[in-house]
Protein backbone atom coordinates (compact mmCIF):
# COMPACT_ATOMS: atom_id res chain seq x y z
CA UNK A 1 0.00 0.00 0.00
CA UNK A 2 2.69 2.45 0.95
CA UNK A 3 5.60 2.06 -0.89
CA UNK A 4 8.85 1.92 1.12
CA UNK A 5 7.28 2.14 4.61
CA UNK A 6 6.83 5.89 4.89
CA UNK A 7 3.53 7.72 4.75
CA UNK A 8 5.33 11.04 4.34
CA UNK A 9 8.82 11.63 3.04
CA UNK A 10 10.30 15.01 2.28
CA UNK A 11 13.68 15.87 0.81
CA UNK A 12 15.28 19.24 1.54
CA UNK A 13 11.84 20.79 1.59
CA UNK A 14 12.01 24.57 1.66
CA UNK A 15 9.17 27.07 1.66
CA UNK A 16 9.75 30.81 1.56
CA UNK A 17 7.22 33.58 1.89
CA UNK A 18 9.08 36.59 0.51
CA UNK A 19 12.04 36.99 2.83
CA UNK A 20 10.68 34.66 5.48
CA UNK A 21 11.88 31.07 5.34
CA UNK A 22 9.09 29.01 6.89
CA UNK A 23 10.61 25.61 6.07
CA UNK A 24 14.35 25.33 5.68
CA UNK A 25 15.61 22.12 4.05
CA UNK A 26 13.34 19.74 5.94
CA UNK A 27 13.96 16.03 5.28
CA UNK A 28 11.30 14.27 7.30
CA UNK A 29 10.32 10.59 7.37
CA UNK A 30 6.96 9.66 8.85
CA UNK A 31 6.73 5.85 9.09
CA UNK A 32 3.56 4.14 7.94
CA UNK A 33 1.43 3.15 10.93
CA UNK A 34 3.01 5.63 13.29
CA UNK A 35 1.46 8.43 15.27
CA UNK A 36 3.94 11.19 14.58
CA UNK A 37 4.04 14.35 16.65
CA UNK A 38 5.41 17.36 14.82
CA UNK A 39 6.39 19.77 17.57
CA UNK A 40 7.96 23.16 17.77
CA UNK A 41 7.48 26.66 19.15
CA UNK A 42 4.98 29.02 17.55
CA UNK A 43 6.09 30.03 14.09
CA UNK A 44 8.38 27.01 13.69
CA UNK A 45 6.73 25.96 10.42
CA UNK A 46 4.41 23.16 11.57
CA UNK A 47 1.30 24.43 9.81
CA UNK A 48 3.27 25.32 6.68
CA UNK A 49 4.52 21.72 6.60
CA UNK A 50 0.96 20.36 6.83
CA UNK A 51 -0.26 22.75 4.14
CA UNK A 52 2.47 21.66 1.75
CA UNK A 53 1.41 18.02 2.29
CA UNK A 54 -2.13 19.04 1.29
CA UNK A 55 -0.79 20.96 -1.73
CA UNK A 56 -2.40 24.10 -0.39
CA UNK A 57 1.10 25.59 -0.64
CA UNK A 58 3.76 24.57 -3.12
CA UNK A 59 7.37 24.09 -2.11
CA UNK A 60 9.96 26.70 -3.04
CA UNK A 61 12.55 23.92 -3.26
CA UNK A 62 12.82 20.24 -2.48
CA UNK A 63 10.11 17.63 -2.74
CA UNK A 64 7.47 15.85 -0.69
CA UNK A 65 5.92 12.42 -1.18
CA UNK A 66 2.71 11.49 0.58
CA UNK A 67 1.57 7.85 0.48
CA UNK A 68 3.88 7.35 -2.46
CA UNK A 69 2.53 10.28 -4.49
CA UNK A 70 4.39 13.47 -5.23
CA UNK A 71 2.34 16.25 -3.65
CA UNK A 72 2.86 18.70 -6.50
CA UNK A 73 2.42 16.35 -9.44
CA UNK A 74 -0.37 14.15 -8.05
CA UNK A 75 -2.37 16.31 -5.65
CA UNK A 76 -5.68 14.56 -6.31
CA UNK A 77 -4.32 11.09 -5.57
CA UNK A 78 -2.91 12.50 -2.32
CA UNK A 79 -6.05 14.33 -1.23
CA UNK A 80 -8.25 11.29 -1.76
CA UNK A 81 -6.28 9.30 0.79
CA UNK A 82 -5.76 11.82 3.55
CA UNK A 83 -7.97 13.40 6.16
CA UNK A 84 -7.29 16.83 7.61
CA UNK A 85 -8.49 18.66 10.70
CA UNK A 86 -7.24 22.16 11.49
CA UNK A 87 -7.78 24.33 14.56
CA UNK A 88 -10.97 26.36 14.44
CA UNK A 89 -11.59 25.21 10.91
CA UNK A 90 -14.44 27.18 9.36
CA UNK A 91 -17.51 25.02 8.85
CA UNK A 92 -20.75 25.76 7.06
CA UNK A 93 -22.58 27.29 9.98
CA UNK A 94 -26.05 27.14 8.48
CA UNK A 95 -25.91 23.44 7.70
CA UNK A 96 -27.27 20.73 9.94
CA UNK A 97 -24.67 18.19 11.08
CA UNK A 98 -26.39 15.59 8.91
CA UNK A 99 -26.18 17.83 5.86
CA UNK A 100 -22.55 18.62 6.56
CA UNK A 101 -21.45 14.99 6.78
CA UNK A 102 -23.60 14.09 3.78
CA UNK A 103 -21.97 16.91 1.83
CA UNK A 104 -18.49 15.71 2.79
CA UNK A 105 -19.47 12.15 1.89
CA UNK A 106 -20.45 13.18 -1.60
CA UNK A 107 -16.81 14.04 -2.28
CA UNK A 108 -15.61 10.48 -1.69
CA UNK A 109 -16.73 7.23 -3.33
CA UNK A 110 -15.60 5.15 -0.32
CA UNK A 111 -17.52 7.18 2.33
CA UNK A 112 -18.65 5.22 5.38
CA UNK A 113 -21.76 6.91 6.85
CA UNK A 114 -22.08 4.36 9.70
CA UNK A 115 -18.61 5.12 11.04
CA UNK A 116 -19.39 8.83 11.00
CA UNK A 117 -22.78 8.42 12.72
CA UNK A 118 -21.29 6.21 15.38
CA UNK A 119 -18.64 8.81 16.28
CA UNK A 120 -21.28 11.56 16.44
CA UNK A 121 -23.80 9.60 18.46
CA UNK A 122 -21.15 8.45 20.92
CA UNK A 123 -20.61 12.05 22.02
CA UNK A 124 -24.29 12.89 21.85
CA UNK A 125 -24.29 15.09 18.76
CA UNK A 126 -27.77 15.09 17.22
CA UNK A 127 -27.44 15.05 13.42
CA UNK A 128 -30.36 17.48 13.22
CA UNK A 129 -28.42 20.16 15.11
CA UNK A 130 -27.16 23.17 13.21
CA UNK A 131 -23.39 23.51 13.06
CA UNK A 132 -23.60 26.97 14.64
CA UNK A 133 -25.24 25.44 17.72
CA UNK A 134 -22.32 23.08 18.42
CA UNK A 135 -19.88 23.70 21.25
CA UNK A 136 -16.21 24.04 20.44
CA UNK A 137 -15.58 20.45 21.50
CA UNK A 138 -18.51 19.17 19.46
CA UNK A 139 -17.27 21.05 16.41
CA UNK A 140 -13.88 19.40 16.79
CA UNK A 141 -15.53 15.97 16.91
CA UNK A 142 -17.73 16.80 13.90
CA UNK A 143 -14.67 17.97 11.95
CA UNK A 144 -12.83 14.80 12.90
CA UNK A 145 -15.77 12.57 11.92
CA UNK A 146 -15.95 14.35 8.57
CA UNK A 147 -12.19 13.97 8.09
CA UNK A 148 -12.12 10.21 8.64
CA UNK A 149 -15.38 9.17 6.98
CA UNK A 150 -13.57 8.15 3.81
CA UNK A 151 -11.16 5.90 5.72
CA UNK A 152 -8.00 7.89 5.01
CA UNK A 153 -4.60 6.22 5.16
CA UNK A 154 -3.12 9.38 6.63
CA UNK A 155 -4.74 11.80 9.05
CA UNK A 156 -3.28 15.28 9.51
CA UNK A 157 -4.33 16.94 12.76
CA UNK A 158 -3.07 20.50 12.71
CA UNK A 159 -3.50 22.07 16.13
CA UNK A 160 -6.79 20.20 16.20
CA UNK A 161 -6.70 19.93 20.00
CA UNK A 162 -5.70 23.52 20.65
CA UNK A 163 -8.20 25.43 22.70
CA UNK A 164 -10.29 22.40 23.60
CA UNK A 165 -11.15 21.58 27.18
CA UNK A 166 -9.63 18.38 28.62
CA UNK A 167 -12.83 16.37 28.11
CA UNK A 168 -13.09 17.33 24.44
CA UNK A 169 -9.37 16.70 23.92
CA UNK A 170 -9.73 13.23 25.33
CA UNK A 171 -12.73 12.51 23.17
CA UNK A 172 -10.88 13.57 20.03
CA UNK A 173 -7.81 11.53 20.98
CA UNK A 174 -9.94 8.50 21.80
CA UNK A 175 -11.55 8.67 18.37
CA UNK A 176 -8.21 9.14 16.64
CA UNK A 177 -6.82 6.07 18.38
CA UNK A 178 -9.94 4.06 17.70
CA UNK A 179 -10.38 5.02 14.06
CA UNK A 180 -6.76 5.02 12.98
CA UNK A 181 -5.56 1.87 14.67
CA UNK A 182 -6.48 -0.29 11.68
CA UNK A 183 -3.41 -1.66 9.97
CA UNK A 184 -1.17 0.77 8.22
CA UNK A 185 -2.93 4.01 9.07
CA UNK A 186 -0.77 6.95 9.96
CA UNK A 187 -1.45 10.09 11.99
CA UNK A 188 0.58 13.29 11.93
CA UNK A 189 -0.35 15.61 14.75
CA UNK A 190 0.91 19.10 15.47
CA UNK A 191 0.17 20.98 18.65
CA UNK A 192 1.29 22.64 21.81
CA UNK A 193 0.11 20.22 24.45
CA UNK A 194 3.16 18.10 24.97
CA UNK A 195 1.45 15.81 27.47
CA UNK A 196 -1.05 14.80 24.79
CA UNK A 197 1.78 14.18 22.36
CA UNK A 198 3.61 12.10 24.88
CA UNK A 199 0.56 9.93 25.37
CA UNK A 200 -0.21 9.00 21.85
CA UNK A 201 2.87 9.59 19.69
CA UNK A 202 5.49 6.96 18.97
CA UNK A 203 7.55 9.22 16.71
CA UNK A 204 8.39 12.87 17.15
CA UNK A 205 9.96 15.57 15.01
CA UNK A 206 11.10 18.94 16.37
CA UNK A 207 10.91 21.96 14.13
CA UNK A 208 12.72 25.10 15.24
CA UNK A 209 12.67 28.12 12.92
CA UNK A 210 11.83 25.98 9.92
CA UNK A 211 14.54 23.41 10.52
CA UNK A 212 13.92 19.84 11.57
CA UNK A 213 16.45 19.70 14.39
CA UNK A 214 15.57 16.19 15.49
CA UNK A 215 13.49 13.23 14.41
CA UNK A 216 13.32 10.08 16.47
CA UNK A 217 11.13 7.45 18.02
CA UNK A 218 9.91 8.62 21.40
CA UNK A 219 11.53 5.61 23.09
CA UNK A 220 14.96 6.32 21.60
CA UNK A 221 14.67 9.97 22.47
CA UNK A 222 13.87 9.19 26.08
CA UNK A 223 16.66 6.63 26.28
CA UNK A 224 19.26 9.10 25.02
CA UNK A 225 18.35 12.40 26.61
CA UNK A 226 19.05 12.30 30.35
CA UNK A 227 19.84 14.55 33.25
CA UNK A 228 22.89 13.24 35.09
CA UNK A 229 23.75 14.23 38.63
CA UNK A 230 26.97 13.20 40.32
CA UNK A 231 27.68 13.55 44.03
CA UNK A 232 31.42 13.51 44.47
CA UNK A 233 34.37 14.52 46.61
CA UNK A 234 34.17 18.23 47.40
CA UNK A 235 37.67 18.98 46.17
CA UNK A 236 37.27 17.29 42.82
CA UNK A 237 36.11 18.86 39.60
CA UNK A 238 34.31 16.41 37.35
CA UNK A 239 35.19 16.60 33.69
CA UNK A 240 32.04 17.04 31.66
CA UNK A 241 31.49 14.65 28.76
CA UNK A 242 31.45 16.09 25.26
CA UNK A 243 28.18 17.77 24.32
CA UNK A 244 27.07 18.21 27.94
CA UNK A 245 24.57 21.03 28.35
CA UNK A 246 23.18 23.12 31.14
CA UNK A 247 25.90 22.08 33.51
CA UNK A 248 25.55 23.12 37.14
CA UNK A 249 28.38 22.81 39.64
CA UNK A 250 28.41 23.20 43.38
CA UNK A 251 31.12 21.83 45.68
CA UNK A 252 30.56 18.09 45.78
CA UNK A 253 27.87 18.02 43.14
CA UNK A 254 27.81 18.33 39.36
CA UNK A 255 24.83 17.94 37.09
CA UNK A 256 24.32 18.27 33.36
CA UNK A 257 22.06 17.22 30.52
CA UNK A 258 23.24 14.95 27.76
CA UNK A 259 21.59 14.00 24.48
CA UNK A 260 23.84 11.00 24.07
CA UNK A 261 23.47 8.94 27.20
CA UNK A 262 24.96 5.45 27.51
CA UNK A 263 25.78 3.08 30.35
CA UNK A 264 29.47 3.59 29.65
CA UNK A 265 29.02 7.31 30.24
CA UNK A 266 27.57 6.77 33.68
CA UNK A 267 30.26 4.13 34.32
CA UNK A 268 32.98 6.65 33.52
CA UNK A 269 31.64 9.01 36.19
CA UNK A 270 31.32 6.40 38.93
CA UNK A 271 33.77 6.03 41.76
CA UNK A 272 34.05 4.65 45.29
CA UNK A 273 32.86 7.81 47.03
CA UNK A 274 30.49 8.90 44.37
CA UNK A 275 26.88 8.53 43.60
CA UNK A 276 25.67 8.87 40.02
CA UNK A 277 22.00 9.53 39.52
CA UNK A 278 20.50 9.39 36.04
CA UNK A 279 17.10 10.95 35.63
CA UNK A 280 14.76 10.45 32.70
CA UNK A 281 13.44 13.65 31.23
CA UNK A 282 9.88 14.34 30.25
CA UNK A 283 9.17 15.21 26.65
CA UNK A 284 8.48 18.76 27.77
CA UNK A 285 11.94 19.10 29.33
CA UNK A 286 13.51 17.59 26.22
CA UNK A 287 11.55 19.92 24.00
CA UNK A 288 12.56 23.07 25.86
CA UNK A 289 16.12 21.86 26.03
CA UNK A 290 16.35 21.22 22.28
CA UNK A 291 14.69 24.48 21.34
CA UNK A 292 17.03 26.47 23.57
CA UNK A 293 20.11 24.62 22.36
CA UNK A 294 19.15 25.33 18.75
CA UNK A 295 18.46 29.01 19.38
CA UNK A 296 21.76 29.35 21.23
CA UNK A 297 23.59 27.61 18.42
CA UNK A 298 22.08 30.06 15.98
CA UNK A 299 22.94 33.09 18.11
CA UNK A 300 26.49 31.94 18.74
CA UNK B 1 -6.11 -2.30 37.48
CA UNK B 2 -4.77 0.07 34.86
CA UNK B 3 -6.41 3.23 35.97
CA UNK B 4 -4.32 5.95 34.61
CA UNK B 5 -1.16 6.96 32.89
CA UNK B 6 0.84 10.02 33.73
CA UNK B 7 2.28 11.29 30.46
CA UNK B 8 4.27 13.99 32.24
CA UNK B 9 6.10 11.44 34.33
CA UNK B 10 9.66 10.78 33.28
CA UNK B 11 8.85 7.05 33.47
CA UNK B 12 8.06 5.95 29.90
CA UNK B 13 4.42 5.09 29.30
CA UNK B 14 5.43 1.62 28.17
CA UNK B 15 6.98 1.00 31.59
CA UNK B 16 4.06 2.52 33.48
CA UNK B 17 1.62 0.09 31.88
CA UNK B 18 3.97 -2.87 32.25
CA UNK B 19 4.55 -2.16 35.93
CA UNK B 20 0.86 -1.69 36.66
CA UNK B 21 0.07 -5.04 35.06
CA UNK B 22 2.90 -6.80 36.87
CA UNK B 23 1.83 -5.27 40.17
CA UNK B 24 -1.77 -6.29 39.65
CA UNK B 25 -0.68 -9.88 39.09
CA UNK B 26 1.74 -9.81 42.03
CA UNK B 27 -0.98 -8.45 44.32
CA UNK B 28 -3.51 -11.01 43.11
CA UNK B 29 -5.83 -8.38 41.62
CA UNK B 30 -5.54 -10.16 38.30
CA UNK B 31 -5.84 -13.94 38.38
CA UNK B 32 -4.91 -16.64 35.87
CA UNK B 33 -7.56 -16.82 33.17
CA UNK B 34 -8.70 -13.20 33.58
CA UNK B 35 -9.19 -11.56 30.24
CA UNK B 36 -7.51 -8.28 29.40
CA UNK B 37 -9.02 -5.62 27.15
CA UNK B 38 -7.97 -5.74 23.51
CA UNK B 39 -5.06 -3.57 22.43
CA UNK B 40 -7.45 -1.17 20.78
CA UNK B 41 -9.77 -0.94 23.81
CA UNK B 42 -6.97 -0.41 26.27
CA UNK B 43 -5.24 2.16 24.05
CA UNK B 44 -8.47 4.11 23.66
CA UNK B 45 -9.23 3.86 27.38
CA UNK B 46 -5.80 5.01 28.54
CA UNK B 47 -5.42 7.35 25.55
CA UNK B 48 -2.06 5.99 24.57
CA UNK B 49 -0.55 4.84 21.32
CA UNK B 50 -1.89 1.38 20.36
CA UNK B 51 1.61 0.32 19.34
CA UNK B 52 2.70 0.93 22.92
CA UNK B 53 -0.01 -1.35 24.32
CA UNK B 54 0.76 -3.98 21.68
CA UNK B 55 4.41 -3.90 22.73
CA UNK B 56 3.49 -4.30 26.42
CA UNK B 57 1.31 -7.32 25.64
CA UNK B 58 3.99 -8.83 23.39
CA UNK B 59 6.72 -8.45 25.98
CA UNK B 60 4.63 -9.74 28.88
CA UNK B 61 3.57 -12.70 26.75
CA UNK B 62 7.22 -13.44 26.04
CA UNK B 63 7.84 -13.30 29.81
CA UNK B 64 5.03 -15.80 30.35
CA UNK B 65 2.71 -13.48 32.28
CA UNK B 66 0.11 -13.22 29.51
CA UNK B 67 -1.13 -15.61 26.89
CA UNK B 68 -2.97 -14.90 23.67
CA UNK B 69 -5.65 -17.32 22.58
CA UNK B 70 -6.27 -17.06 18.89
CA UNK B 71 -9.55 -15.39 18.14
CA UNK B 72 -10.40 -14.93 21.83
CA UNK B 73 -8.03 -12.33 23.16
CA UNK B 74 -5.33 -11.86 25.75
CA UNK B 75 -5.47 -13.52 29.17
CA UNK B 76 -3.44 -13.76 32.35
CA UNK B 77 -1.39 -16.93 31.85
CA UNK B 78 -2.25 -20.11 33.75
CA UNK B 79 1.10 -20.21 35.51
CA UNK B 80 1.04 -16.50 36.37
CA UNK B 81 0.20 -17.43 39.97
CA UNK B 82 3.48 -19.29 40.28
CA UNK B 83 5.18 -16.29 38.78
CA UNK B 84 3.46 -13.90 41.15
CA UNK B 85 5.78 -14.92 43.98
CA UNK B 86 8.85 -14.25 41.87
CA UNK B 87 7.24 -11.04 40.69
CA UNK B 88 6.68 -9.82 44.25
CA UNK B 89 10.32 -10.47 45.05
CA UNK B 90 11.46 -8.70 41.91
CA UNK B 91 9.38 -5.58 42.64
CA UNK B 92 10.54 -5.44 46.25
CA UNK B 93 14.16 -5.98 45.28
CA UNK B 94 13.99 -3.08 42.85
CA UNK B 95 12.64 -0.75 45.50
CA UNK B 96 15.03 -1.95 48.17
CA UNK B 97 17.96 -1.36 45.86
CA UNK B 98 17.03 2.31 45.66
CA UNK B 99 16.79 2.48 49.46
CA UNK B 100 20.10 0.64 49.83
CA UNK B 101 21.84 3.17 47.62
CA UNK B 102 20.55 5.97 49.86
CA UNK B 103 21.66 4.11 52.99
CA UNK B 104 25.20 3.95 51.63
CA UNK B 105 25.14 7.51 50.36
CA UNK B 106 24.01 8.79 53.78
CA UNK B 107 26.76 6.75 55.42
CA UNK B 108 24.40 4.73 57.63
CA UNK B 109 25.76 1.38 58.84
CA UNK B 110 23.92 -1.84 57.98
CA UNK B 111 22.68 -2.48 61.52
CA UNK B 112 21.08 0.98 61.92
CA UNK B 113 19.52 0.65 58.49
CA UNK B 114 18.03 -2.73 59.35
CA UNK B 115 16.73 -1.37 62.67
CA UNK B 116 15.07 1.45 60.84
CA UNK B 117 13.55 -0.93 58.35
CA UNK B 118 12.16 -3.16 61.12
CA UNK B 119 10.54 -0.16 62.73
CA UNK B 120 8.98 0.97 59.43
CA UNK B 121 7.78 -2.58 58.77
CA UNK B 122 6.02 -2.58 62.11
CA UNK B 123 4.52 0.88 61.58
CA UNK B 124 3.14 -0.03 58.22
CA UNK B 125 1.61 -3.33 59.25
CA UNK B 126 -1.97 -3.45 57.89
CA UNK B 127 -4.59 -2.85 60.57
CA UNK B 128 -2.51 -0.59 62.78
CA UNK B 129 -4.68 2.38 63.67
CA UNK B 130 -1.98 4.93 64.30
CA UNK B 131 -0.46 4.38 60.89
CA UNK B 132 0.11 7.60 59.04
Amino acid sequence: MTENGFAIQTHSLTKRFGRLTALDGVSANVPTGSIYGLMGPNGAGKTTFVRVMLNLLSPTRGSATVLGHDVVREPVAVRRRIGHVAALQPLWEWMKVREFTHFMGACYPQWNPEAVSSILSHVGIDPEMKIQALSRGQRAIASLAAAIGHGPDLLLLDEALTGLDPMARREVLRNVIDAMHAQGRTVLITGQDIADMERICDHVGFLVKGRLVLESTLDDLKAKVKRVRVEHERDVEIELPQGALEAARTPGETSFTTADFSESLSGSLAGPNRRVEVRDMSLEDIFVHLAQAELRREAG
Amino acid sequence: MLHSIDPKSAVPIYLQITEQLRRSVAAGLLLPGDQLPSVRELAARLLVNPNTVAKVYRDLERDGLLETRRGQGTFIAADAAAMAEGERRRLLTDELRAVARDVHAFGLDDESALDLFRRVLKDEKPGRKDRR
